[in-house]
């Protein structure tokens, strides 16, 4: 994307109220296509009409209906007997495990959570609220726990066009650890995550989450860091995403099909045909 | 003759060993026998008032190992260690009777244990004193967790290098922290990330430094909790991990499950979860194990205080340390079963 001080007014906002994120990013452009297209006799209320329609079929086609639709095609992985150990928090992986819980499957679920964020607890309640039992481990034993693990599901914030799966930190060490105790590594993503960029590696394009954060215990008492600001030596690095090499997943499930990750690139290009 | 199991603080593997030493002292010295091999018998009875049948607790159990090697080896007087040599030495299992009266082979096994104790005491700087071997100007380092060894070690690589240090937090207890303190303390730029971003960032970094709680006999590590996954993604990025720790933690025991009771130890999960959230520590089964296994294909070097090592050398350093009738220190030797039967 072209450098902040050159774009429209309205993605400047955006960014300020939240570092880009690749979703957002097709949405803007599916947006200003649908701007572009829009006849230049019509009123300006209508116009306004058609593009909230717009946005609003964007939503229910991209986001909600491609949810049901992943969720149909997930559940059908989940069998009987399945230890199934997903990370954190994720909207679409807790709509598939619910889903297959209420159709009688019987599973149990391993919760891996990681710091600072501990997103995973709220997995857990929901999870036991359903009546899945769960078990939960930071990741650091995630190797502990692997050889109970049947199947592997992780959600993604973005699938890149080199294949490279962006999610949230800590996904790429889950990826790592399943293909080598050789469980399946099932990725959930819908196709407005898809993106044209390519990278190798996690650092080149991040985010930094707040770093104070990192300095958060559970019972509330300092760490040996808490002054790390009066410190000129110590820095405190709270990265978001991270970037997992294509030969860690088994395989990618979309709306429109299941994929390999290689595949990305083809979604893309019947995206943009559509358009 | 007993002493505070929970040692603590600096240098903890270390003082727990060194207390092992003095209480074997006074048995050697306090306790009736005529012979080596009474003595040994002594000794293995012994051990059974340690806290060693934890199976953790390898650093106290090793060095009960070459307190027995000594006694073996002064038992069979100097002329019979002279010329045993090669393959004949590593097969040697029985004790001859050799001339020494009680007096003078007490005598020669407490300088033999002061020996010890004067390398174990030097242990440690041994392995401080390699850190410029190891470390050139401008590398990034990863390390995990808290390692008073690994802390000095880069403490004493800064005195003549620049480098940075990248420290895992590790896990529940957050130790990282502690050790991110000390080392920028020390003078040196260090970054704490989570343990989850390690595969983010070491593509970018030059080694990982580690240290451990023991080495296993093929090399093999019972480590810190969240290393072993920290190894594999060093090895994918095909960056060297290298591990410094002191012999006495060289244990000659291999993994024979990974469970609780025979390698790992599980400990309370209130770091992980506060217990206000104590509907869910019903419901749900919370797992903070302590300790992880790292396989031995994932370690580059093992320094310690007798020099670098290969993880494939680490089963002769086993035998020249160890002698094979102690490796289980609960079985006893074929003649003391044969007096036991005719009694």
């Amino acid at each position: 994307m072209p450098p902040i001080t050159t774009r429209p007014l309205f993605c400047r906002y955006l960014a300020q109220c939240r570092m880009m994120a690749v979703s957002m990013e097709n949405f803007i452009k599916h947006t200003k296509v649908q701007v572009a297209k829009i006849s230049p006799d019509l009123t300006e209320s209508v116009a306004k009409e058609e593009l909230q329609q717009s946005c609003d079929n964007f939503f229910r086609e991209n986001i909600y209906l491609a949810g049901k639709s992943i969720t149909e095609k997930a559940v059908e992985r989940v069998v009987d007997g399945d230890t199934i150990l997903i990370y954190k928090k994720s909207q679409l992986i807790l709509h598939i495990l619910l889903e297959a819980k209420a159709r009688n499957k019987n599973f149990r679920v391993m919760v891996v959570d990681s710091r600072p964020d501990l997103s995973g607890v709220q997995s857990c309640e929901r999870l036991t609220a359903a009546g899945i039992p769960c078990s939960y481990v930071y990741i650091n034993s995630c190797t502990y726990v692997m050889k109970k693990v049947t199947k592997v599901m992780l959600a993604a914030d973005a699938l890149l066009a080199n294949g490279y799966v962006l999610g949230p930190v800590g996904t790429a060490l889950i990826g790592l650890i399943s293909s080598t105790y050789n469980k399946p590594v099932i990725v959930c993503c819908e196709t407005y995550k898809f993106s044209e960029r390519v990278q190798t590696d996690s650092i080149l394009y991040n985010e930094l989450a707040d770093p104070d954060s990192m300095l958060k215990t559970l019972n509330e008492e300092d760490t040996p860091v808490s002054n790390w600001r009066d410190c000129p030596n110590t820095r405190l690095v709270n990265l978001v995403y991270d970037t997992t090499p294509p030969a860690l997943v088994s395989i990618v499930i979309t709306e429109i099909a299941e994929l390999p990750c290689t595949s990305a690139p083809v979604v893309l290009r019947r995206g943009a045909v559509k358009m | 003759q007993w002493y505070q199991r929970r040692v603590t603080g600096e240098r903890r593997s270390y003082v727990s060993v060194v207390k092992t030493i003095n209480v074997f002292r006074d048995l050697i010295c306090t306790a009736e026998w005529v012979t080596g091999r009474e003595l040994i018998k002594i000794v293995k009875c012994y051990c059974k008032y340690l806290p060693l049948s934890q199976s953790n607790e390898t650093d106290v159990s090793n060095v009960v190992r070459r307190i027995l090697k000594i006694i073996r080896e002064e038992s069979v007087g100097p002329e019979a260690t002279n010329s045993a040599d090669g393959i004949s030495a590593f097969f040697k299992t029985d004790i001859k009777p050799c001339n020494l009266g009680r007096s003078d082979l007490q005598d020669n096994i407490l300088n033999s244990i002061v020996e010890l104790l004067a390398e174990l005491d030097t242990s440690k700087s041994n392995i401080v004193n390699m850190a410029l071997e190891h470390i050139h100007s401008n590398e990034r380092i990863l390390t995990y967790g808290h390692s008073n060894t690994i802390r000095d070690f880069l403490l004493y690589g800064r005195k003549a290098r620049d480098f940075e240090v990248i420290v895992c937090e590790s896990g529940p207890s957050l130790k990282g922290h502690k050790m991110a303190a000390e080392l920028s303390e020390g003078g040196i730029k260090t970054t704490v990330i989570a343990d989850s971003a390690a595969f983010a960032i070491i593509h970018a970094v030059n080694k990982v430094i580690i240290g451990t709680h023991t080495i296993m006999a093929d090399g093999a590590l019972r480590a810190t909790n969240g290393v072993h996954q920290v190894a594999m993604a060093a090895k994918f990025f095909s960056v060297p991990v290298i591990v410094c720790a002191p012999l006495y933690k060289l244990s000659p025991t291999h993994l024979c499950s990974y469970d609780p009771d025979a390698f790992n130890k599980v400990i309370g999960p209130e770091k992980m979860l506060n217990f206000s959230n104590a509907n869910l520590h019903s419901k749900v089964l919370i797992s903070n194990p302590d300790f992880d296994y790292v396989p031995s294909d994932l370690i580059e070097l093992f320094i310690t205080n007798t020099g670098g090592h290969a993880p494939s050398y680490l089963y002769r350093i086993i035998s020249e340390l160890y002698h094979p009738e102690d490796y289980d220190l609960d079985n006893m030797c074929v003649e003391d079963v044969e007096d036991e039967m005719a009694t």
